[in-house]
């Protein structure tokens, strides 16, 4: 009885355990090399972008204006109308799509009209850029011509501005309703308003979700080239921006214009530029990230 | 919820107090967008322009004449560079909405017909070049000129040409094919001069066209003859002189007669300096220098 017992326990591979395993094992090599390849394009693009980049790198690259048309020179005026692009978009969509946010989460009932909401800001995030870029064109710089005086930052943020909405919103929407329903009702049972627990419960548990829509923004914003073109980036102007009525260069445009307009430009120059295009976006992000994770640490639950 | 409130309010004070060009710093913005041809020429202007009027920014975009044009229309432009004339209803659209284009010729351009390093070709007519581009012309093979290509992988010719928003592309049109032709279906429409040269010259049995300012080392620039004429090289003398027959007129457009800054920035585009500036970057200048 007990040897039979013991017969049974030991375990012996069968034919079909053995082609079960063998398979696992396929799978999961051939899964694995897949998810491998996707870093290759990322390691591929930075590596050529640094080996060809960086000889073109220094600190005088940062803080000069370009020369000899467009040859030479440095990237200050691209770098600092992009910087000016990304705020003034920033400061229009992100109070705009938080308070749409709230709304939508915290007070919007679940009707029809909601609903149809919801369905806008999803198409309004399935517009093409280009598209965008004519509608800002039209709206923007030709319609609200008396106000934005025509082609200008503002007009360019705004058209980014209404681009990026969707992710503010969707990111926000996502992150307000991740704090759980009980601290809402703790508060409220409290006596404290809607308005008051949103202000002191569902924000403060909630920031670093939004900073991640906002993050995702920016990256977004920082690399456009189509809405900006029509509606406020210029090829060139040797002057920095003053106010948002300006035309300015940017990051984004300059790019294109050294690879594919302009005459007789170094080979450096451009991955130069495209490094430094990499570089702003990385940065804006971990200074994002960073302070997300500051916030996260006060986090109590 | 503070920063907010003081941006807002910078936003409105921004918008109230400034309309029209002049911006806070009191400097002066000429905006200045077209012609993909003139890009180049544009950009040093403004550059050279600035160090002698500190306080005046020139804003220089590209895009194609298409462009400047319809930014002159919509009166989102103080110069529009082109390198074809405006239209009648363009300018008819443009003068509508009270934007009244006065043209001036800044310089000269000579097209250039570029083909591959090693493509054995000595010269070209226009009548060639027609049958070469012309809707129903009949060249669409090197064999047809008699030539063998060395390299090339067929016997059928590349034809390059440009988006239909170009200068470039409506010049050539109506020097080449005359005023009633249409381009032959089938060529690479390129989004710019650089990349018309540039692909000419990766491709052995290509053949495409465009400023001569874009003529590099690397393609060779075949010289051009009426039927029965001797061939001319494209050269900015020969597109001065006019005795090159595809060269054009390249154009700014001003809104109504200039005055002011644009006036001043004008006059020293046709002076000597910016005339030099325009010559050093491969086109014709306006008169003697």
């Amino acid at each position: 009885m007990s040897v039979k017992q013991h017969q049974i326990t030991s375990f012996e591979a069968q034919p079909l355990d053995l082609k079960n395993r063998r398979n696992e094992r396929l799978v999961r090599f051939f899964l694995g090399w897949v998810t491998m390849l996707l870093i290759l394009p990322v390691l591929l693009i930075l590596g050529v972008l640094i080996y060809k980049g960086s000889p073109a790198l220094s600190w005088a690259f940062f803080t000069e204006m370009p020369r000899d048309g467009m040859t030479a020179g440095g990237i200050l005026p691209a770098l600092i109308g992009t910087l000016w692009l990304v705020g003034v978009a920033l400061t229009a969509a992100v109070p705009l799509g938080i308070a749409a946010a709230i709304y939508l989460s915290e007070y919007a009932p679940d009707n029809m009209l909601t609903r149809i909401i919801n369905l806008a800001i999803i198409n309004l995030a399935g517009v093409p850029s280009i598209v965008h870029a004519l509608f800002g064109l039209g709206a923007f710089v030709i319609f609200l011509k008396p106000l934005t005086g025509g082609t200008c930052i503002l007009a360019a943020s705004l058209t980014l501005a209404i681009m990026t909405l969707p992710v503010v919103i969707v990111s926000t929407r996502e992150s307000l309703q991740a704090v759980p329903r009980q601290f809402r009702e703790a508060c409220w049972s409290l006596g404290a308003t809607r308005w008051q627990t949103i202000r002191k419960v569902v924000l403060p548990n909630s920031i670093s979700g939004i900073l991640t829509g906002v993050i995702i923004q920016v990256s977004m914003t920082v690399g456009e080239t189509a809405p900006i073109m029509y509606t406020g980036a210029v090829t060139y102007v040797a002057f920095l921006p003053e106010s948002f009525t300006d035309e300015t260069m940017a990051l984004s445009l300059h790019l294109y214009n050294l690879a594919f307009v302009m005459q007789d430009v170094p080979e450096s120059l451009p991955f130069g530029v495209a490094l430094a295009l990499v570089g702003v976006v990385l940065t804006l992000n971990s200074a994002s990230i960073a302070f997300r994770m500051h916030l996260r640490g006060k986090k109590k639950w | 919820m503070k920063l907010y409130t003081a941006l807002t309010l910078a936003v409105l004070a921004t918008l109230t107090s400034c309309g029209g060009n002049v911006n806070g710093g009191n400097r002066t913005v000429i905006q200045n967008k077209g012609s993909d041809t003139l890009v180049n020429v544009a950009q040093t202007w403004a550059e050279e322009y600035r160090k002698i009027h500190p306080d005046c920014a020139v804003a220089v975009s590209g895009g194609g004449s298409g462009t400047g044009i319809a930014a002159m229309i919509n009166g989102t432009v103080d110069i529009a560079n082109s390198s074809r004339v405006m239209k009648e209803r363009e300018l008819k659209m443009a003068r509508d909405n009270g934007n009244n284009p006065v043209p001036f010729i800044v310089g000269y351009d000579a097209l250039a017909v570029f083909v591959h390093k090693d493509n054995p070709i000595e010269s070209i007519t226009i009548e060639q070049l027609a049958a070469i581009y012309g809707e129903g012309g009949e060249i669409t093979r090197w064999s047809q000129l008699g030539i063998t290509v060395p390299g090339a992988s067929g016997d059928e010719m590349v034809r390059v040409s440009r988006q239909n928003n170009s200068g470039t592309y409506a010049y050539f049109r109506e020097a080449v094919l005359g005023r009633e032709g249409n381009y032959k279906l089938g060529s690479l429409d390129m989004h710019g001069s650089k990349d018309v040269v540039e692909l000419v010259m990766n491709t052995p049995s290509a053949i495409g066209y465009s400023g001569l300012a874009y003529a590099t080392e690397h393609v060779k620039v075949v010289p051009v003859s009426i039927e029965g004429g001797a061939p001319v090289v494209p050269t900015v003398d020969s597109a001065g002189n006019g005795s090159y027959p595809i060269a054009r007129p390249l154009f700014m457009y001003t809104v109504g007669e200039p005055e002011g800054a644009v006036k001043d920035y004008m006059d020293w585009i046709l002076s000597d300096v910016g005339q030099q500036i325009l010559l050093k970057k491969g086109y014709a200048p306006v008169g003697k220098l």
